[in-house]
């Protein structure tokens, strides 16, 4: 396999990568993906010249990436599909081909990403559609029953089973990535804090990663913890948001209102240290704006006591009620091999026994001194999902209480170089739904002149529509809740 | 049944009783203030450093519909004149009265029309569009329904159907795709009808005003009864701000 080899926001020259033909190309990501690779990222160098590729790929076991170019000829834009071979490239190759016009020849599904109606140029999309006696279809969306982002969803079912579901998102778009391009240093950090408001801090922490990486850049270990504790403390109050939702999905109320009354006390948590209850504001380039002091971390430990006390009783209650686990168990399931297949990450992956957490694999910040745990579960189920992130906020807590004890001294924020020219790098990070990918490319002067954003919810949410099939559509709600996945991350 | 009633036991008493006076953390970034100090010449440092073109100078003023509410300005202003408070109270009914100058000391919503007191005063039902929003503002209303805020005391609820709807509440910058999705939804809800916009997203494009990706010819051509500013706003700035405009104690 011919690829340059680089490790998580470990800045690189361009002119490091190996750049080949399309079919050593295709050969070369096929090698890696054969040994168990997973990829994460396939785009062009440079938003104007798409006929230079690079794919990145993520070997778990070695913490390393590999990149490998691929150059094309200008006015001929496609290679042979991989996703008969390796589902998990299925939707980067339609992603690829929507946003570059390359056409993935032999691919199994070209799907519409955030274009909705219309595949490979002008081509209208059609919806896969079951036909037959007493068959049906559902549609749903894009605007949905609660307070939720739009997404169109439309099911194929026979009575109240579910053959197949296919969802149709992009009603979210803003286009984020050429935004950043052109923004100034301030506008920057805003915008990625606003790719998925739920993830404030995983996105913001990616940015201003590949920023300092850039430059060469080696942030203080106090602001290192501090950007870690909220990291943990945004898990926290979103799995509190997702456990509430899956109890209000079954009708729960005592537990969906518990639930709730502790995920206020977490994002004021983070409101305590950064003026927001989402985190906004807390992350710049070189560090973080705000520190800690006796009196923010007396509250905060006030407040996380209480969830940690609450919740042990709150989950001992969910977790032991019979009408709950018939509604979780065997409900929605994705098996390890399919979760592999399709290459799922973050909590879902974890559910079905996969062993993935950037925070462990691919260890960046604090992580590397002050490591978590690995905590996977093997059912696949909603119950995996639900009971995967009560187990995960307690290892959040433990973090957070064993670092606001021993925060390290130091400064907060230094200085910030100027960003290398003709170089890039890839900022990984375990945000709450999974593996944040952000990636950034420059020019002769050091402009960004590609920014790359992979949200967790890109690769999850195929999985929901395996896990929907052969379903009860009545399932759905609660499926769709403990998959928790962004609308926003997805469409950028 | 015990364990569900100790869980009911746990719970307490955890909503927010006078939702007029809570002291939100010191750090909380709500109403600005301008300190009626002269700028000393050609200093344009705040204006530079707002990453979305909410402040004008001579004299100098912040948009809180185009405000994200970031700390920038305030330390970029070399005199520090410019100071966030906590106070939440910021919504209001015009475009206008969210441009803050020197002479700002509190934002609040005029009373609506005897008409629209009459029809939503006890009892107002909203459906909610997400047309591009970060899944922040749709969190913040969310909350809004938990035991702590309760806004259904108050006969304000979300409802799923626009049928069953008094109005609009709107979250996102308006994205293209989202436009035709809009129009349905509007169209949906029986009259009389309200709009309400929540987040500098909604009320001005905020971060995403440039973006070729966004549509918002919708709020050109439809009255906008309620500005409700903040990034996300605070789920009190919402709750306060329809209590002011339908004159609720």
């Amino acid at each position: 396999m011919i690829s340059l080899q680089v490790q998580n926001n470990q800045s690189f020259r361009l002119d490091e990568i190996p750049f080949l033909d399309k079919h050593k190309f295709t050969d070369s990501v096929a090698e890696g993906l054969t040994n168990g690779y997973r990829m994460i990222g396939l785009f062009p160098l440079h938003k104007n010249m798409p006929h230079k590729i690079i794919s990145a790929l993520v070997d778990s076991d070695a913490a390393s990436l590999h990149l490998i170019g691929g150059e094309f000829q200008k006015d001929k834009l496609e290679f042979e599909s991989l996703a008969n071979q390796f589902p998990q490239t299925n939707y980067f190759e339609c992603e690829l081909a929507e946003n570059y016009g390359f056409i993935p020849i032999n691919h199994p599904w070209i799907r519409p990403v955030r274009k909705q109606s219309t595949v490979l140029g002008n081509k209208p999309y059609q919806f896969y559609k079951l036909e037959g006696p007493e068959v049906h279809e559902v549609a749903v969306g894009p605007i949905h029953a609660g307070i939720i982002e739009p997404g169109h969803f439309r099911f194929q079912c026979h009575g109240e089973l579910v053959y197949h579901l296919e969802i149709n998102l992009g009603y979210q778009h803003r286009g984020i990535e050429s935004l950043i391009l052109d923004a100034s240093t301030n506008q920057r950090v805003i915008l990625s804090e606003s790719i998925a408001g739920d993830t404030v801090v995983g996105h913001t922490f990616a940015h201003c990663s590949t920023i300092e990486s850039l430059a060469g850049t080696q942030i203080s270990l106090r602001a290192q913890v501090i950007r870690s504790i909220v990291e943990e403390l945004e898990r926290i109050a979103m799995h509190l948001s997702g456990l509430g939702g899956v109890a209000n999905d079954i009708g729960l109320a005592i537990v969906a209102s518990s639930y709730g009354r502790l995920r206020t006390l977490a994002i004021n948590s983070l409101a305590e240290i950064s003026g927001s209850r989402f985190g906004r504001g807390l992350f710049v380039y070189g560090g973080v704006r705000y520190d800690f002091n006796d009196e923010n971390i007396r509250q905060i430990t006030n407040k996380l006591e209480v969830v940690k006390n609450d919740s042990a009783v709150i989950n001992n209650f969910l977790f032991s009620s019979t009408g709950a686990l018939t509604r979780f168990e065997h409900t929605g399931t994705v098996s390890k091999d399919f979760a592999q297949q399709i290459g799922l990450v973050g909590v879902v992956a974890r559910s079905s026994g996969i062993e993935s957490d950037t925070r462990i694999h691919f260890p960046y910040g604090a992580y590397r001194y002050f490591p978590v745990s690995l905590i996977t579960l093997p059912s696949g189920d909603v119950f995996a999902r639900a009971r995967l992130r009560a187990l995960e906020i307690d290892e959040s807590l433990r973090f957070i209480f064993e670092q606001l004890e021993n925060l390290p001294g130091g400064e907060i924020k230094i200085n910030v170089g100027s960003i290398a020219p003709c170089s890039g790098v890839i900022s990984i990070v375990e945000g709450w739904r999974g593996e944040i990918v952000h990636t950034a490319i420059t020019d002769e002067v050091g402009n960004i002149v590609q920014y790359k954003i992979k949200d967790p919810s890109f690769n999850n949410w195929y999985g929901m529509n395996l896990a929907l099939r052969e379903t009860a559509i009545s399932d759905f709600p609660v499926i769709n809740k403990s998959f928790d996945l962004s609308y926003a991350g997805h469409d950028l | 049944m015990i364990d569900a009633i100790k869980l009911r036991i746990l719970q307490g008493d955890p909503i927010i009783h006078d939702v007029r006076n809570v002291s939100l953390p010191k750090l909380f970034r709500g109403l600005p203030t301008i300190e009626r100090v002269a700028c000393p010449d050609d200093c344009k440092k705040c204006v530079e450093a707002c990453p979305t073109n909410a402040i004008k100078l001579n004299p100098v003023s912040i948009d809180l519909g185009l405000c994200v509410f970031c700390p920038l300005c305030e330390e970029a202003c070399p005199e520090k004149i410019i100071h966030f408070t906590n106070d939440y109270h910021i919504a209001a009914e015009s475009r206008e009265k969210l441009i803050v100058t020197k002479e700002t000391k509190t934002i609040s919503a005029e009373k609506a029309s005897k008409e629209i007191k009459n029809y939503f005063g006890r009892s107002l039902k909203l459906r909610q569009i997400s047309a591009g929003g970060c899944n922040g503002c749709e969190l913040e209303l969310n909350a809004l329904s938990n035991v702590n805020f309760d806004m259904g005391r108050y006969g304000i609820e979300f409802v799923a159907s626009p049928r069953h709807a008094d109005g609009v509440v709107i979250t996102g910058p308006l994205t293209r795709n989202m436009t035709k999705a809009i129009e349905i939804c509007y169209e949906a809800v029986p009259k009389p009808k309200i709009i309400v916009l929540v987040g500098t997203c909604s009320i001005s494009g905020g971060i995403f005003q440039n973006s070729k990706e966004i549509q918002r010819n919708f709020l050109e051509e439809n009255k906008i009864d309620l500005f409700i500013p903040g990034c996300p706003p605070h789920p009190l700035t919402f709750i306060n701000g329809l209590l002011d405009w339908l004159d609720r104690k």
